[in-house]
């Protein structure tokens, strides 16, 4: 082959490995980048007076004057889209009147019942108002001007009827004056259309069946029974993504039929007729006004317990959970791990026994997390807690003696690492000044050595509170009350990630939260696993005499 | 550690070493033509070491071989010839760190004493206490210097905090290290210069109240200048110490020592005294061995 | 210092010598403590044996009762797992292949870039460079499953949706990336350990015959870590195909064999996505619950097997490279 062409190929060779190392550094920033970027907003974030409103009322947070201070000044400004929309709801809402309408005739029947009219007036008065309920009714109902023009005026012919005046009945006429004002401004035929285009629009601002809206509740409706649709946008940008929502309609439209859905965005204004249209405009210029983003930091996430399945709160129940599993997990790690450590380096011959431990570690250390899980469901929940008396339930115990097993090779091996790399001139220094072997461990080679088995206990510590699959059947659950003992079950930062991830709609509305748990969950591990890198590098110097 | 400062810092540990050579140098030495060499080859009843037909083996592998030999208190007794003839593990059997070694077996006798110390019941805390051993390259733990001095009585039950402190001092006196570290005990033993960690280790060692002191190759590692110094420190503790060590160089053997044992192969080739061995060997191969002909 | 001091502080001899033979007593408790400890630190260490032994004979004793009960030909060769179904079927064929499916296409990713990454390592860096690079994959080896998992299913199965059109986005190519992704750190470290193992004279020969670096490393260096290599992969295997969160999430589990065979788009079901997905949901001593025992004996076989078969290249790799 030509040289010229070999180097070029050496050269390729070269770049190809180099993009091999670059390709996994940007796999690596492309996975951790954008995670924690979404994640770190569940603690960073513009709060908006809901959510200080929310943490008042949940957590007992902030100041309770200046929080009311807050509202009403905020109120001032939603006083304008109430009024907005309810004047647009009396012309075009004729379900809502009609049942207003058949109600104040029941009023007014109470009424006349309460004065102790004589039989035959009370019944001439009832007859007059069901007329006028009727004939209310059916203009309610027409979809012709002219002749709710007529109808109406038919009614209004009745105002002035002495035995009406002053009583509930006067509240029909009023009615019927703002229901003809504003059928005369809009397209009747397309009444429906309102009514349905302005629930949605109501929806989005206050809130609907199932979901929370921009604005919260209006001020006196009754509480709802969920407590997140109590509470309007509590977060800037939860509140532009509403707004944006507000201000447009998506369509997914078939432009030629056999193509897939296209997705359209038209001005939802255009859906209503020019006397609403002034809402979304004033909506987009005063939201900032109606909801005051703050810059907030809001680390409380990290110990406040979540509000229906994470739509509000923290993850304080998962982090502890955590770290009790972590914590007693690491119980029976540490002795088992480094005693162990200890006797392959100390103790070590070219036995069978030896090979046998060996080949147990390395199978140990092979087999698959979740044969770890059922292996913890058939021994210790299934088996051994029987046994000992306790209750056969998934529980804390449980998953961390299972994690326990699971990363006991990652503690051995790392122990046997560090106690092999204590130079045997320690050892021999020692034995020659008449130590015990055993002494010579406890007083030379295990203080030599603790760097380097400080670092295998934090890759323990970190395996443990990173797997999932273990702790599935053996003691996480992904509701469920703060722990009391080890006998109960728990949430965990790793189980509560999964659930996030595939569980319900809900949280996917909640990405901060979503992003937030998974971002504790790595944060913690990739802390623990710097610290051991930095140790050990420590260590490395510390032995190449530097 | 950039490198011009570490090399900055080791010249300064020379210069350092130099001047206090300079000091030292003022020091009388015992004078070696004054010493009465006690008489070679007849078996004498003071022998503190005996070796009887003394083998050991790495599995099937020799290391050494019918080693028969009694090596006299008071005295330094070397033991020199070409890599791999079993010197080394001679002098580890004298204190069993052998021992470590997996598969080994051993033949004969080798008594301390009058104690064959390979047999099963020999209590092996007490052996290492009057044994000790200062190795090739100098092995401080990585504790303060007063720890490691202190490791020894320690082990013994010391614990009367002034009575370590005096270990302490008189042991890194007689190893003629107090001065130097006398006001930073606690600084690590590991921050010392090479010639400073092995007569730390030099403290350590006597610190048990050894009678014996086995020296595998002590200076290898350091440089002249305190190679120099341990050669003369040697030539102090020879008064109230019996001193084992092995050596590379010839020309330490002969300087430091009275005896001298050459080993090749496995075998004990000749034992005499120094001067006899250099000047006039008995046998072709340390005639060979000591004109550098071979080795 | 001066001789008069030196005198008065050499005085061993002053101290009576300790007596070199054991009395009995000594002799008896040395012997008690050092084999009792022995035994003790045994048992302590045998651990890890007796947990392998514990793992091996619940999950056997568990799937039992399904194995006895139920057909193993059915097991292994039906694809129809339907085992909520009036009559149960319990064909694992389908979820087998898909476990081998998914784990056979992580390596097909990993296994190129892990060696290019390797060699990287070993022949084309500083030492200083190294040091950086190293944290990197022990950095990609560390996070936990989960959250890859999570970036599966939440980032990348919605871009892979947009972006190519897919029916869905959790599908065995999802599922395989990421795995690829997981085992690539142990390919990684395993085939540059055999790599930089085998030291520099290997490759001075090479040059000194006028080899390029590219043909030093293809021509002498890989073959010559090949046990090595081999291992590493078997390694990565094992990893991928024990990994459960990842393919629970991403490969949206349905039980079927890809059609073609290459369409990796779509989706697929393994053993342990079954087991961790169902266990959940069948009531005690059922068959069900028989069954994914069974899987998780089925499991462990199969990684008992690449653990053998990874020791036995590793011994070699380290035979050739000549440490012991």
């Amino acid at each position: 082959m030509n040289l010229s062409v070999r180097g070029k190929l050496d050269r390729v060779f070269t770049a190809a490995t180099g993009l091999s190392v670059v390709l996994l550094t940007l796999v690596l920033v492309a996975i951790l980048g954008p995670m924690v970027y979404r994640g770190s907003s569940a603690v960073f974030f513009q709060g908006t007076v809901e959510f200080r409103k929310m943490q008042r009322n949940l957590f007992g947070r902030g100041d309770e004057q200046l929080l009311h201070a807050e509202v009403a000044e905020t109120e001032e400004f939603r006083r304008q889209v109430y009024d907005m929309i309810d004047g647009f709801k009396k012309g075009v809402d004729v379900e809502a009147m009609s049942e207003q309408a058949r109600e104040i005739h029941r009023q007014f029947g109470q009424e006349l019942r309460d004065k102790n009219l004589p039989a035959d007036q009370y019944t001439k008065l009832r007859e007059l108002t069901r007329q006028i309920r009727d004939k209310l009714d059916s203009a309610f109902h027409s979809q012709d001007i002219d002749e709710i023009q007529r109808m109406v005026a038919e009614v209004l012919k009745n105002a002035d009827n002495p035995q009406l005046k002053d009583t509930s009945a006067e509240k029909l006429f009023a009615i019927a004056r703002q229901f003809l004002q504003a059928a005369r401004q809009i397209d009747l035929s397309k009444h429906h259309e309102y009514a349905a285009a302005l629930r949605e629009v109501e929806g989005i601002l206050f809130h609907s069946e199932t979901l929370p809206g921009l604005l919260g509740p209006r001020p006196g409706e009754p509480a709802a029974p969920l407590v997140m649709l109590r509470y309007g946008a509590t977060r800037w940008d939860q509140a532009q993504a509403l707004l944006d929502r507000f201000l447009w309609v998506q369509e997914w439209v078939e432009e030629k039929p056999g193509h897939p859905l296209v997705m359209k965005r038209r001005v939802r204004a255009e859906s209503f007729p020019p006397s609403l249209r002034p809402l979304f405009a004033y909506v987009e210029q005063n939201a900032g006004k109606m909801l005051r983003p703050q810059r907030t930091v809001y680390w409380q996430f990290l110990i406040d317990d979540n509000v229906n399945s994470h739509y509000f709160g923290g993850i304080g129940p998962e982090i502890l959970g955590t770290m009790l599993i972590t914590v007693i997990g690491m119980l029976f790690v540490i002795p088992l791990g480094i005693i162990s450590a200890a006797y392959l380096v100390e103790c070590s011959s070219d036995g069978w026994t030896m090979r046998i431990i060996r080949m147990g570690i390395n199978t140990l250390a092979g087999v698959p997390s979740i044969v770890f899980g059922l292996f913890g469901l058939a021994f210790f929940v299934l088996f051994l807690f029987p046994l000992l008396g306790f209750e056969p339930k998934p529980c804390i115990l449980a998953a961390s003696m299972t994690l326990a097993v699971l990363t006991l090779p990652v503690m051995i091996r790392a122990s046997e690492e560090a106690i092999r790399a204590v130079p045997p001139s320690y050892k021999e220094g020692s034995l020659a000044l008449g130590a015990s072997r055993f002494h010579t461990f406890l007083a030379v080679t295990f203080p030599a050595a603790l760097p380097g088995i400080l670092t295998g206990v934090i890759l323990s510590l970190s395996r443990i509170a990173g797997e999932t699959a273990p702790i599935l059947f053996t003691g996480a659950v992904s509701l469920g009350a703060v722990p009391h003992s080890v006998f109960a079950p728990t949430r965990t930062l790793s189980y509560g990630s999964y659930d996030m991830a595939v569980g319900d709609r809900l949280a996917m509305m909640v990405p901060h939260n979503q992003y937030g748990m998974v971002v504790a969950l790595m944060m913690l591990i990739l802390i623990l696993n710097a610290a051991a890198i930095l140790l050990r590098s420590r260590v490395f110097k510390k032995l190449r005499g530097q | 550690m950039s490198r011009e400062k570490k090399e900055d810092m080791q010249t300064l540990a020379l210069t350092s070493d130099i001047r206090r050579s300079n000091i030292r140098t003022t020091i009388p030495t015992i004078d070696r033509k004054e010493r009465t060499p006690k008489p070679a080859g007849d078996v004498c009843e003071c022998a503190i070491i005996r070796s009887e037909n003394f083998s050991l083996y790495y599995g099937s592998k020799v290391g050494v071989e019918n080693i028969t030999m009694d090596i006299y208190p008071c005295s330094v007794t070397a033991i020199i010839g070409p890599s791999g003839c079993g010197k080394s593990t001679f002098l580890r059997s004298i204190n069993r760190m052998n021992d470590l070694i997996p598969h080994i077996r051993t033949e004969g006798k080798l008594l301390v004493d009058g104690h064959d110390i390979y047999d099963k019941r020999t209590n092996l805390v007490n052996l290492c206490q009057q044994v000790g051993m200062v190795f090739q390259k100098p092995n401080p733990f990585p504790k303060s210097i007063f720890d490691n001095v202190a490791y020894g009585p320690s082990l013994q039950g010391v614990r009367n905090k002034g009575e370590l402190q005096n270990a302490v001092e008189q042991s890194l006196r007689a190893a003629a290290l107090w001065d130097e570290v006398k006001d930073d005990l606690k600084k690590s033993a590991l921050a010392l210069s090479g010639g400073q960690q092995q007569r730390l280790c030099i403290a350590r060692a006597l610190a048990t109240k050894p009678r014996v002191l086995l020296m595998d190759e002590p200076c290898s590692a350091l440089d002249p200048i305190a190679t120099g110094r341990i050669e003369d420190l040697m030539g102090q503790l020879q008064s109230t110490y019996t001193i084992v060590i092995v050596t590379h160089s010839m020309q330490q053997a002969a300087r430091v020592s009275e005896r001298a044992a050459f080993f090749c192969l496995g075998e004990l080739i000749e034992y005499d005294r120094t001067s006899k061995i250099f000047e006039n060997p008995s046998k072709k191969e340390t005639e060979d061995y000591v004109t550098g002909r071979f080795g | 210092m001066n001789d008069a001091n030196l005198t008065l502080t050499l005085a061993p001899a002053a101290e009576a010598p300790r007596p070199l033979a054991l009395t009995p007593a000594q002799d008896l408790r040395g012997y008690l403590g050092a084999h009792l400890g022995r035994a003790l630190l045994f048992f302590i260490t045998f651990t890890s044996v007796l947990a392998v032994l514990l793992i091996l004979v619940f999950v056997v004793v568990r799937s039992v009762g399904f194995l006895s009960q139920s057909s193993l030909t059915e097991f292994i060769a039906s694809q129809s797992w339907r085992p909520t179904a009036e009559e149960p079927v319990f064909g694992a064929l389908a979820i087998i292949a898909g476990s081998l499916y998914v784990s056979f296409a992580a390596l097909v990713f990993a296994v190129p870039l892990g060696i290019l990454a390797a060699v990287f390592l070993s022949d084309i860096i500083s030492w200083k460079v190294r040091n950086v690079v190293k944290p990197l994959v022990e950095i990609l080896a560390a996070i936990p499953s989960v959250a890859y998992g999570f970036f599966a299913v939440v980032v990348l199965a919605p871009w892979m949706q947009n972006q190519f059109g897919f029916s869905t986005g959790t599908n065995a190519l999802n599922a395989a990336l990421i795995l690829a992704i997981m085992a690539l750190p142990t390919i990684i470290s395993v085939s540059e350990d055999s790599i930089s193992a085998l030291g520099r004279e290997l490759r001075e020969a090479s040059y000194s015959c006028g080899a390029t670096r590219l043909e030093t490393i293809v021509r002498a260096v890989i073959p010559a870590a090949h046990s090595g290599i081999i291992a590493a992969a078997v390694l990565g295997m094992m990893r991928a195909i024990g990994e459960t969160m990842v393919v629970w999430m991403a490969s949206g589990n349905a039980p079927q064999i890809p059609h073609p065979w290459w369409d990796l788009a779509q989706s697929v079901r393994t053993l342990t996505a079954t087991i961790a997905g169902e266990m959940g949901e069948t009531p005690e001593a059922s068959l069900h619950r028989g069954a994914l025992f069974a899987m998780g004996v089925l499991l462990l076989l199969m990684t008992f097997g690449m653990n053998v078969i990874s020791e036995y290249f590793l011994t070699r790799a380290k035979k050739a490279s000549g440490r012991t």
